[in-house]
């Protein structure tokens, strides 16, 4: 059974479209990235997932079928707009919205005292909410997202107020969270992180998802038959089997794309022969940030 | 525990436990208190007791009747009188400050009704009219008893509405003073409670909790747990000034015992607060889809501002609701929902109001309660993850949430 269902859901405002048949499934135990530049509908796509909103057409399913008020006790959401009561006490506002997850007092003060520990916030929670930092209370909102231990994490764009530590340790915490087998949905454009952290992916742009599958997946579709190299010699404007070659940066690294029937080995005994000073040689396997750039720019992505 | 109790249960203590509450809850009745020290204080200061002297070249006064004139406050001395038969002897009196004014009163009194005050500063009008009582008594003294005794109270008058039985009495303050009195602790209540729903709805979406909390509870459940929340901090505070009003009711009772007479009919209370609650649901149902539409405090409290001028409306046009219970502009400020709370209980205690036109007053408040609720569902559901933007009437009614 799929943790999550999105089967062709499709909404609008107004006379714009937010969400076009959008189809993905999340699997139980995965890390699935839900990408996509911004006002592509992440958000709305999730609302959707939620009850929040409801779908113009198409279906969700959440644990197997539809969403109940139940269910909404085993799901962690972090929100975008990120919110919690400003004029309380961090701890009484913890304490609070965790009640309204089903803990009971004394479970809710354990656990959250344990994560104000970890999250080096213990010493912040007499102050009034709106008397932190805005890592803080992005800190703050991620313990009311995992506080009643969900089986169900979904935390939209959750590194965007955090310094690097504090990057780094939210990551570990959702590693941890993935090997105690909660699956989590993750909503950003920051690729890097989904590189470093999610198993599948679906981008959504426009509305319509774009690209789709696991991350080798993805990678493979859209690696060309292309090399880096780094030299301070001067490359000749045409060698056998070299298609095109441009210079991506001032320091002498050029990108070469190579015709289908040469190896990257045959060019380099090329370059070799040519007598030309090799500092750096690689084949070149796009980043996730490339091929966003690359689909987004195809689908006729405008610059607002 | 349910979490719509628990909801309830925060956004109660929430406001109740501040100081902020304590001090709104103390400020009213200190402040009446206030008022009600300054009134003393100022008939206080106010007040000469030194006595008044008078010379009678009318005769009136031989022989006269003595009479303890009254102070304006229970405990203050009274003035006395003094006799004087000759002018330069009155004016040393004066001018030794033993008396503070002295009354001359005409030889052809009765003829020309003239009284000559003498002072150095003008003395109160309550000297004068003091003075006076003293005077009257003495002119009637002749008079067989009964008939002096109906001189002197005056009469009191009964107002009765030709058609009908009902009737009120001038004595009867508290006919005059309930509707009049019930009106406007509705109007405060139904301020204070909205003020503090719109703000709890508002609050929600300038935190940006909403996400938050209708993926733990049902934006149903969020809904009611804030209407029973907020209103029953208004309800606290009333019912605080409500006891506070008692107790300095119960005083006044003491101090003035002429006006323990005066009883409440059971059934004006019966019918006000019959439509006092279906009004209270009706406007705050409305604050809350108003705090749903809009996206800042400030903007909903001054849109919040429009609803209570219909409401105080009737208290402009009191007079015709007294005089013409039963005008045509009185029946409609009865009818029409957002003027009934205050117009309905001032009709109803200057004139016995037909059943139907009852009827369809409460009616009419229970189906605009009824479409107030739905209205602030919709707006609820629709403007809850409105941030920059404001809710319009057109998408309420044809978008789908």
């Amino acid at each position: 059974m799929n943790t999550i269902e999105v089967n062709n859901i499709s909404k609008t405002f107004g006379s714009q479209t937010a969400l076009d048949q959008v189809t993905f499934e999340v699997k139980p135990g995965e890390i699935f990235g839900l990408l996509g530049p911004n006002g592509a509908g992440k958000t709305t796509c999730i609302r959707i997932v939620l009850d929040i909103f409801k779908p113009d057409s198409g279906s969700v399913k959440i644990f197997g079928n539809g969403m109940s008020e139940g269910k909404k006790d085993q799901i962690g959401y972090l929100p975008e707009e990120r919110g919690l009561y400003q004029d309380i006490k961090l701890e009484e506002c913890l304490n609070y919205l965790a009640s309204l997850k089903g803990l009971s007092s004394n479970e809710s003060h354990k656990r959250i005292n344990e994560y104000l520990v970890r999250f080096n916030l213990d010493e912040h929670k007499k102050k009034k909410v709106k008397e932190l930092s805005k890592g803080m209370q992005q800190k703050a909102q991620l313990i009311t997202t995992l506080v009643h231990d969900p089986k169900l994490i979904i935390i939209d764009e959750p590194f965007s107020a955090l310094d690097p530590v504090n990057t780094q340790m939210v990551k570990d915490i959702l590693r941890e969270q993935r090997d105690l087998g909660k699956t989590i949905v993750m909503c950003t454009h920051q690729m890097q992180q989904v590189e470093e952290l999610c198993d599948r992916l679906v981008l959504i742009n426009q509305g319509k998802s774009v690209l789709y599958g696991t991350l080798s997946e993805v990678r493979k579709t859209y690696a060309g038959h292309a090399i880096h190299i780094r030299t301070e010699d001067q490359i000749p404007n045409s060698l056998p089997g070299m298609k095109e070659i441009k210079r991506l940066e001032n320091h002498h690294l050029y990108q070469v794309d190579l015709d289908p029937e040469v190896s990257p080995q045959d060019f380099l005994k090329l370059l070799v022969a040519a007598n030309i000073n090799i500092d750096q040689f690689e084949i070149a396997s796009p980043t996730l940030d490339e091929i966003f750039i690359q689909v987004v720019t195809e689908s006729g992505m405008k610059y607002e | 525990m349910n979490r719509t109790w628990l909801v309830i249960k925060h956004e109660y203590l929430k406001h109740v436990k501040k100081k902020r509450f304590i001090l709104a809850i103390m400020s009213l009745p200190f402040f009446i208190l206030l008022m009600v020290a300054i009134g003393f204080l100022s008939v206080i200061f106010q007040y000469d007791n030194t006595p008044v002297g008078y010379i009678d070249r009318s005769g009136i006064l031989e022989n006269s009747i003595d009479y303890q004139a009254e102070a304006p406050i229970g405990f203050m001395k009274p003035i006395d009188f003094i006799r004087y038969t000759d002018e330069s002897e009155a004016e040393l009196a004066l001018n030794n400050n033993n008396i503070q004014a002295f009354y001359v009163i005409d030889e052809n009194f009765m003829e020309t009704r003239e009284i000559k005050v003498i002072a150095n500063e003008v003395p109160d009008s309550s000297i004068n009219s003091e003075f006076y009582t003293f005077f009257k008594l003495n002119v009637l003294k002749d008079l067989p008893a009964t008939i002096s005794d109906r001189v002197m109270e005056g009469a009191s008058f009964e107002i009765k509405s030709t058609a009908e039985q009902k009737s009120a009495n001038e004595d009867n303050v508290l006919v005059f003073i309930l509707p009049f009195l019930a009106g406007f602790l509705f109007i405060m209540a139904v301020n204070i409670s909205a003020g503090y729903l719109l703000q709890a709805v508002v609050e929600e979406k300038e935190n940006r909790t909403m996400e938050i909390m209708i993926t733990s509870i049902s934006p149903t459940q969020l809904m009611t747990a804030k209407v029973i929340g907020n209103l029953s901090v208004g309800l606290t505070q009333l019912v605080v000034w409500i006891l506070f009003g008692i107790i300095g009711i119960s005083s006044l009772f003491r101090l003035f015992p002429d006006l323990q007479s005066t009883k409440i009919d059971f059934s004006f209370l019966l019918l006000t607060i019959m439509v006092f609650i279906q009004a209270f649901v009706m406007i705050a149902a409305m604050m809350a889809a108003l705090g749903a539409t809009t996206t800042e405090t400030r903007e909903a409290q001054q849109i919040a501002g429009i609803f209570t001028i219909p409401m105080v409306l009737p208290y402009w046009f009191m007079q015709v609701l007294m005089e013409k219970p039963n005008s045509p502009l009185a029946i409609f400020f009865s009818l029409f929902p957002f003027t009934a709370p205050v117009s309905l209980p001032m009709r109803a205690a200057f004139s016995s109001i037909p059943a139907w036109q009852i009827i369809i007053t409460i009616t009419l408040l229970i189906l605009f309660a009824i479409a107030a609720l739905w209205f602030a569902g919709r707006a609820f559901r629709l403007g809850m993850l409105r941030y920059g933007k404001k809710l319009s009437l057109k998408e309420i009614f044809t978008q789908r949430p």
